[in-house]
């Protein structure tokens, strides 16, 4: 953690977006997606407005920088199992139909865009070759399983 | 007496000679800090990014494995055996190149900067070349057999680069206040970001 990262308004607003906002994220998978969009492709900096407001745009970017980077380590530590089961949590809570959503996960994969800058290659080669790998189970799994009829 | 007049003319030329060479000295060691640096880095970006026994245990441990293999389905097992064939080739490769530039920062200057005793040093050009053979074995077993095949000798050959780092380590030791550990995160030796 650089120094700038442990400045008192960086700490607190970290904690106050923890509290208010990562608290209802289902897991780590959703909250790096939920962050990495906060994130302007164009400067690299994150937008928060409330948060910005309430204390900086600077410690608000800063916090939402470090929340991203924390995300992304618990998401890279979990065995392949638990985020099998945070990759069909995530699925669930976007409404989006399983076969649909497995298809553009697996056509587009927009998590190469979700991690944090810095994030070392390995890594993030090694949390992209486990969320192939969990695409594939998810897909296994659903094929087996019919997709309901819809209601008329 | 034409003689001794040459004769101290080209004394005097090799004085001259000698100065300049010996005021050169600080540019020399001006540049050597850069390379004392960039050492550091690879030093830590090892330790911190390659070497940790929790990433060596995540590449090559087999709880993922089992899961995978309790799901009975060939297709996503060899898909798996493949990315992890694939992550476990990167790792060594990176291991391999951070371990030679090493070597060759300890070959070519940590002389100019460490209080090693040759007997020392002798020992950890020995520690880096079996190291540089336990690298290539374990590549080609990788390649050959997969990432399964040698997940026992992986480990052991983090553990011997782990155990190399930490002598060389001690002889950087004095760079370690002026350098904070978040440099090794943000770039290592390959300069590989995401």
């Amino acid at each position: 953690m650089s120094a700038k990262a442990k400045r008192p308004d960086v700490l607190a607003a970290s904690a106050d977006l923890r509290r208010r906002t990562l608290t209802h994220t289902s897991g780590s998978l959703d909250c790096m997606i939920y962050l990495a969009s906060m994130r302007d492709y164009n400067t690299g900096l994150y937008v928060h407005q409330g948060l910005a407001a309430r204390f900086s745009p600077e410690a608000a970017s800063e916090a939402l920088a470090n929340c991203h980077r924390e995300c992304f380590r618990e998401l890279v530590s979990l065995e392949l199992k638990d985020l099998t089961e945070q990759l069909d949590l995530y699925m669930r809570s976007t409404g989006t139909a399983p076969r649909d959503f497995l298809r553009s996960w697996k056509d587009l994969e927009p998590y190469r865009v979700a991690v944090p800058v810095g994030t070392d290659s390995l890594m993030a080669q090694f949390l992209f070759s486990n969320l192939k790998i969990a695409l594939a189970i998810l897909e296994h799994q659903h094929s087996r399983v019919p997709e309901p009829a819809p209601v008329a | 007496m034409m003689q001794l007049v040459i004769f101290l003319a080209v004394a005097v030329g090799l004085l001259v000679l000698l100065l300049v060479a010996m005021r050169r000295q600080p540019l020399h060691a001006a540049g050597s800090a850069g390379e004392l640096v960039t050492a550091k880095r690879t030093l830590e970006s090892l330790q911190l990014g390659l070497l940790p026994a929790e990433l060596v245990d995540q590449i090559f441990g087999e709880r993922d494995f089992a899961y995978v293999a309790a799901i009975g389905s060939n297709e996503i097992r060899s898909l798996f055996l493949s990315e992890r064939k694939c992550l476990a080739l990167t790792w060594i490769r990176r291991v391999r190149k951070q371990v030679a530039a090493l070597k060759e920062f300890h070959v070519s200057r940590s002389r100019m900067f460490s209080q090693m005793s040759r007997w020392k040093e002798l020992s950890l050009a020995f520690d880096f070349k079996a190291l540089e053979v336990r690298c290539r074995v374990l590549q080609l077993l990788l390649l050959w057999r997969g990432p399964y095949a040698a997940s026992g000798f992986a480990r052991r050959t983090a553990a011997a680069a782990g155990r190399v780092c930490s002598i060389l380590d001690q002889s950087l030791a004095f760079l370690t206040p002026s350098i904070p550990v978040s440099l090794g995160t943000e770039s290592d030796a390959d300069g590989w970001m995401v």
